[in-house]
């Protein structure tokens, strides 16, 4: 049983970890608008007469 | 089409989306440790005191490593994802109003101390899956309600729902603050009268006792009906007058429904934690189990324009409804 010293704060890392990478991917913008995505495509500037076409929201 | 109260239909300020995405961290920080801590909760919950003398120690000792694994993880939910609850209870003691926000602190405090304790000393029950559970459940309520209303646009329909929302939070923040003020002072009461008579049991009883005061599902109530209401307005907003006024009855009669719904089954587990059987998987099973009729009455509402428009005699029972 003396491996449950090893495994809790393993399991506590990971934990924090998972923490970690919802906060970097939650402040980084990604669920701000889940229809973002889907609709980016048809938000496109398609026209051909400017230079640069970028995403725009 | 129905639209989901998730999207962004307007230009968000800068303060706006911090917020999205502060309540959205704290969430999902809520749920992990939730399901973290009822994880190390297990072991507590299944233990008995029969069995070999060895088995039992080892048990225990286990079960004292978890606690602490608990600890740890309950810390960041009760002082990160609990702020905005600190928030309110703070700017309640400022205006010298009672909100739901209070009583909710409280039971947060109640339990979280004395486990904190029991951990430390290495004996006593814990309570670190009532907390958190109670902490991620109502976060969530909130957060889906504070989106529905940031995706509704201000307007007639906007200011009606706040006309409808008013009255019934400050009852629900009436009811909670009375319910676990009488909560408390009956735990003092039966802890003392434990105290006189088998005085090993008086501090187990009363914090069970403290801990049933937790107006988990009373905090849920209002939230989540409101939350369901804006759901469905978002989701159809071409809906009628008529409609709309039928809508909102029917929430406040949903609400109310909750709220004593929940008073009554805080008052009939009562007694259990008075004669001290409520251990913390019990807590913790009663608390999950309100809290879902609760989500689930209000998801009724979520459900009733699309009966609406299916069937409208047999859900309102009117006759001239049928058009």
């Amino acid at each position: 049983m003396e491996i449950l010293y090893l495994l809790l704060p393993l399991s506590l890392f990971v934990v924090a970890l998972i923490g970690g990478v919802l906060w970097w991917a939650v402040f980084s913008g990604q669920y701000d608008d889940p229809d973002a995505a889907s609709l980016s495509i048809l938000r496109d500037n398609d026209s051909t007469s400017t230079q640069t076409s970028h995403l725009s929201s | 089409m129905p639209t989901s109260i998730f999207s962004i239909n307007r230009p968000l300020t800068a303060n706006e989306l911090t917020g999205r995405r502060r309540d959205l961290v704290r969430l999902g920080l809520a749920w992990l440790a939730m399901m973290q801590v009822m994880m190390f909760a297990l072991p507590g919950y299944l233990r008995i005191d029969a069995g070999p003398n060895d088995s039992i120690e080892v048990l225990d000792w286990a079960i004292l490593l978890m606690n602490w694994a608990s600890l740890t993880l309950s810390i960041p939910v009760v002082l990160y994802s609990a702020w905005p609850i600190w928030g309110g209870l703070r700017r309640a003691l400022k205006h010298r109003r009672v909100t739901m926000d209070v009583p909710v602190s409280i039971s947060i405090v109640a339990a979280f101390i004395p486990s904190a304790i029991a951990t430390v000393r290495g004996e006593g029950e814990v309570y670190f899956d009532s907390v958190t559970m109670f902490v991620a459940f109502l976060l969530t309520a909130r957060y889906f309600e504070q989106r529905a209303r940031q995706s509704l646009q201000i307007g007639v329909v906007g200011r009606a729902l706040r006309a409808l929302s008013e009255p019934l939070r400050t009852e629900s923040d009436r009811v909670a603050t009375v319910f676990v003020l009488t909560q408390m002072g009956f735990a003092f009461v039966i802890a003392a009268l434990w105290w006189l008579t088998k005085p090993e049991y008086a501090l187990d009883v009363l914090v069970a006792l403290l801990v049933m005061s937790c107006p988990c599902a009373l905090s849920l109530a209002i939230p989540t009906s409101l939350a369901a209401t804006h759901v469905s307005l978002a989701a159809y907003p071409d809906m009628s007058k008529v409609e709309r006024t039928q809508l909102f009855t029917r929430t406040r009669t949903v609400a109310r429904q909750n709220l004593y719904g929940s008073l009554g089954w805080h008052i009939l587990t009562m007694p259990l934690a008075a004669v001290g059987l409520v251990t913390p998987w019990l807590a913790a099973l009663l608390m999950f189990v309100s809290s879902m009729a609760v989500i689930f009455n209000a998801w009724r509402l979520y459900r009733l324009p699309e009966r609406m428009a299916k069937a409208p005699r047999r859900v309102f029972g009117s006759p001239r409804a049928t058009a």
